[in-house]
């Protein structure tokens, strides 16, 4: 046994002795920073002790020759079981095959030792070349550290070559970095949430930590994380503690699973979880694992968004932005509104300053803020890092400033109905700005949902879910392209699409509190937003009821849905078209947020039947569905609300009018109406006209009688106006309330405020007989017709069984002006009375239904064989 | 040891599934299916669409039990999947000669 042997095998011991102590230190309690600390402190030991050796078997290694530490090991982080990086530096004055034998000696002996090296031997000029095939060693070689040998070819490696190489090729070298980041992201499903994450290479993960270094390094600034920085300790403490808890947690899965294994598996979840590591005083005496992992994501989260913004100002090439998709900002903005885009990202102006006193900060102005947040949602830019950094030291002032109410409503409108608004929340909840709108949100951050199925935590499943709707919008590939497409025309027929984000923000927050019925305590939180947002009832009551009854579509899906009880039951609970659509939207979105692979075609097509059968059920009832004379329902009282002293009266008005007919109106219109009714001494027609630039709005109160649609849709036909919705009811005591929602064709409305009182007047000459309807549509300017994009072919359909005592009649055909009037005309010939109507438009689709009786009975075979031929004719015509 | 395949109405999963839990049949595959037997599909129309359904929505459950359980599962599945009308789905049995654990090796019904 030669001495060498001998020696080895001591320093062997010892540094497994060490190694020991490592581990029960760990276990008694010491932090990661500790842990990695000392097991680099141990190899430089062991390192040294082995090279001393060599050199005094073979004085020629004294100099020519050094051996310096590189990646982790460079770093000074060596986790128990990771890999040791040496490299073995010669300048030339020694030659290769000479230190050999010593080289061979000293891995063999680590190797024996339990360390797994991964070594390699260089001349000092090979370190100064760039291979772009082997990017990683130039990577390698930015963390460096002298462990022995000879100084003076480190101290040239330190101070020439390395800063010669970065400078030289710090463009490469960001876009390597990048590139390889984008590529392990991808790996991982561009997701930092998984039930077993991989705490080193998945977004958020320790790997992350180190792309941060890099950039910042090869940016010529300190690096964060090197033991002995402390750039800026209050901005960056939260990013030390993530990383300070990620290198915890990868000591205690190395001693956990004695290998350099990174998958923070279920049990080592349960075992961190009871031992409440990285939880110092924060963990609750029987802390579970969930509670755990919103721990662990939390931190990831920091980091994940730490990369994203470090890659995002990496300076980028030409090709590589148009890649990106960013490019020049068009300059229309308002010069000055606090803050400018750059290459895509946020900038905030400097503060005002007013005789050397900062008199106004951009930052702290929550209009500012929230239009910077508007951007972002409308246009996918980001937030820049000196931007982040300042909005996040003015929040509290921010705070302080923050007025609720319609104004803020109008903001987070904007923002959540804008294309990119997931990313936007995101980084609101980041920075806390969602919480401080909505701290209702906080009890779901980072809450995670502990079961195979769930992949998510809450608030990440919320924003999903609004990217989801938001992705509907364009054009989708895969195998639920198809079903994308049909329910993204359900979402371009909301009236109120922010409604639909709105409680999508909402619908999980109860599960921030643990009273078992999450969906009640969502409602509840949502209601404190809304009151605080001041929405109007009928805004809110579509909100509440969504939120509410968010599981209902789902509940239903269970059942089968091909049973007419089941989509009876269903229908009661959502009531009216527009919340049908909503929850239809709000349900495919949310399945798919649970799991990427949770929504199948198969249940994208269940949930569109369910929808249609539901759909169906609810226009073919409304015949059947009335208000009685003594209803006692939640409805009379709280249009009787509105009207003290009334309620009889209220009562007789409602008697008779069909449920959808209260269910679509807010209580404030249903008062309107009836106010309307009681002023028929003055004159049996009674027009209420709304202006709006999009979409106008025209109601009549007035005793039936024949023609009465016809001539209104005549008189609307006349002045151009465009129908896009309407309906028209009646109640048991002959009066109707019909309204018309119509778009401006010629713009006649818009360019002359003068003619609002002419139309309106037109209209009721009309409808009082003064004016023929004839003589006001002989003189109609006809716009040219335009060719339509999609050709609808007219369809004509009876249904007998949907009412007990009317004829349903649905017409499809290519949505043209008049083409209302020309239908309804013709009913009014065939002697068909209209008992109630319900116009909509799909896009160049116009969809009408009736429910007609005439000589009041349901209308035989032969009349709906004639009636049929007539309406075809009249739509021919009309479209000519 | 015996496969068992079942088709059987979605809505009538969790039911079954609970069923089989119950007297020991602990694991079983799940697949969503389309079919249809003598229950012919049938049309909706929205907006002027015909919407036929061909193929009813269907769950296609597999497991496979050891020949003792066999009888204890197929009255599980159909007491739990039965409505009495058309659709209500069919069982197929077969027989198996050999499992294999993929962790570990082992064979036969100990591998179920």
């Amino acid at each position: 046994m030669s001495t060498i042997e001998m020696t080895g095998s001591g320093l062997r011991e010892k540094y497994q002795q060490r190694m020991l102590e490592i581990r029960r230190a760990f276990d008694a309690g010491a932090s990661g920073v500790a842990t990695i600390a000392a097991r680099s402190r141990a190899l430089d030991e062991f390192v040294t002790a082995l090279w001393t050796e060599e050199v005094r078997r073979d004085r020629r290694l004294a100099t020519g020759i050094t051996l310096v530490a590189v990646g982790g090991y460079g770093r000074a982080q060596l986790f128990p079981y990771s890999d040791v990086d040496l490299l073995f530096l010669l300048d030339g004055r020694l030659a290769e095959k000479d230190a050999k034998d010593a080289i061979r000696r000293v891995n063999q002996e680590m190797w024996d030792s339990g360390i797994r090296i991964s070594p390699s031997t260089r001349r000092l000029a090979e370190c100064e070349r760039f291979d772009e095939e082997n990017a990683e060693f130039a990577v390698a070689l930015m963390d460096h550290r002298l462990i022995t040998g000879d100084a003076t070819i480190y101290r040239r490696l330190a101070g020439q070559v390395v800063p010669k190489l970065l400078q030289r090729e710090q463009k490469p070298l960001m876009a390597r970095l990048t590139e390889l980041t984008r590529v392990r992201h991808a790996k991982y499903g561009d997701t930092l949430f998984h039930l077993e994450p991989n705490i080193k290479d998945c977004p958020g993960g320790l790997r992350d930590i180190h792309v941060c270094d890099w950039m910042t390094m090869l940016r010529g600034s300190q690096p964060d994380t090197r033991p002995g920085t402390n750039r800026n300790a209050a901005e960056d403490s939260d990013f030390r503690q993530a990383v300070e808890f990620l290198w915890l947690v990868r000591c205690f899965l190395h001693f956990r699973h004695e290998r350099d294994d990174n998958s923070l598996d279920w049990q080592a979840q349960d075992v961190a979880a009871a031992a409440g590591i990285g939880m110092a005083g924060d963990a609750p005496p029987h802390a579970d694992a969930a509670y755990w992992m919103r721990f662990y994501f939390r931190h990831a989260r920091r980091i994940e968004r730490r990369v994203t913004q470090i890659l995002g100002e990496a300076p980028l090439d030409k090709p590589r932005l148009k890649l990106l998709g960013i490019r020049r900002e068009r300059r229309i903005e308002p010069p000055w509104r606090g803050f400018r885009l750059e290459r895509g990202r946020v900038m905030l102006d400097s503060p005002a300053v007013n005789e050397g006193v900062p008199s106004y900060d951009p930052a702290q102005d929550p209009d500012t803020v929230l239009d910077i947040f508007e951007t972002m949602a409308r246009m996918g830019c980001t937030l820049g890092e000196e931007a982040e950094r300042r909005l996040l030291h003015a929040l509290p002032i921010l705070s302080a400033h923050l007025e609720e109410g319609p104004a803020l409503w109008q903001h987070l409108q904007r923002i959540l109905t804008g294309p990119h608004a997931g990313d936007t929340l995101r980084t609101m909840h980041v920075l806390g700005v969602l919480e401080l709108l909505i701290p209702e949100f906080h009890g779901i951050d980072a809450l995670v949902i502990r079961d195979a199925y769930h992949r998510y935590t809450v608030d990440e499943h919320t924003f999903v879910l609004i990217d989801t709707l938001h992705q509907l919008e364009h054009v989708q590939t895969g195998p639920l392209s198809e079903w994308a497409a049909q329910f993204a025309r359900l979402l371009r027929e909301l009236p109120h699409p922010g409604l639909l984000y709105l409680s999508a923000l909402m619908h999980d927050t109860g599960k921030g509190r643990s009273t078992g019925d999450h969906a009640q305590e969502s409602m509840r939180m949502a209601q404190g937003v809304l009151q605080r947002l001041e929405l109007d009832s009928y805004e809110s009551d579509l909100v509440t009821s969504l939120v509410e009854n968010h599981l209902e579509m789902s509940a239903a899906l269970r059942r089968d849905i091909f049973d007419r009880q089941t989509v009876r039951a269903f229908a009661e609970k959502v009531q009216t078209p527009e919340a049908l659509r909503m929850l239809t939207l709000f349900t495919y979105a949310d399945i798919n947020a649970v799991h990427p692979d949770a929504l199948t075609p198969w249940k994208a097509e269940n949930l569109w039947r369910l929808y249609i059968a539901t759909s169906n059920y609810l226009d073919r009832n409304v015949d059947e569905d009335r208000v009685g004379a003594q209803e006692e329902s939640e409805l009379v009282h709280r249009v009787a609300a509105q009207l003290p002293g009334q309620r009889s009266q209220v009562a007789e008005y409602l008697d008779g009018f069909p449920e959808r007919y209260v269910l679509t109106r807010t209580p404030e219109q249903i008062r309107a109406n009836f106010q309307m009714a009681n002023r028929f001494a003055e004159s049996v027609v009674q027009l209420d006209f709304r202006y709006a630039p999009a979409v106008s709005e025209l109601t009549l109160v007035t005793p039936d009688r024949p023609l009465l649609f016809a001539n209104m849709t005549g008189a609307l036909a006349a002045w151009g106006m465009n129908i896009v919705t309407a309906d028209a009811f009646s109640n048991r005591h002959g009066i109707v309330v019909d309204s018309f929602r119509f778009t401006d064709s010629f713009r006649t409305l818009e360019m002359n405020a003068s003619e609002h009182e002419a139309f309106v007047k037109s209209v009721h000459d009309v409808m009082t007989g003064s004016l023929p309807v004839e003589k006001l549509l002989s003189g109609r300017r006809r716009g040219r017709r335009k060719i339509p994009k999609v050709v609808v072919e007219s369809r004509v359909e009876f249904d007998d069984a949907a009412s007990t005592h009317s004829t349903l009649l649905e017409v499809v055909a290519q949505d043209t002006t008049g083409l209302l009037h020309a239908l309804s005309l013709t009913l009014a010939r065939q002697g068909c009375n209209i008992e109630v109507a319900l116009v909509d438009t799909e896009g160049e689709m116009a969809i009408d239904v009736f429910y007609l009786t005439r000589n009041g009975a349901k209308l035989d075979q032969q009349e709906e064989r004639t009636l049929r031929a007539a309406l075809l004719q009249a739509i021919e015509e009309n479209a000519r | 040891m015996q496969k068992i395949e079942a088709v059987i109405q979605p809505s009538k999963l969790d039911a079954v599934k609970d069923a089989l839990v119950e007297i020991g049949a602990e694991g079983m595959t799940i697949t969503e299916a389309r079919g249809h037997g003598r229950q012919k599909g049938h049309t909706e129309f929205y907006r002027g669409r015909e919407y036929s359904v061909d193929l009813l929505p269907k769950v296609k459950l597999e497991l496979v039990v050891k020949d003792e359980l066999l009888d204890k599962a197929i009255t599980a599945i159909t007491t739990a999947a039965r409505t009495g009308t058309i659709g209500d789905g069919k069982i197929f049995i077969s027989k198996i000669d050999d499992a294999i654990r993929i962790r570990n090796d082992e064979r036969g019904e100990f591998a179920l």
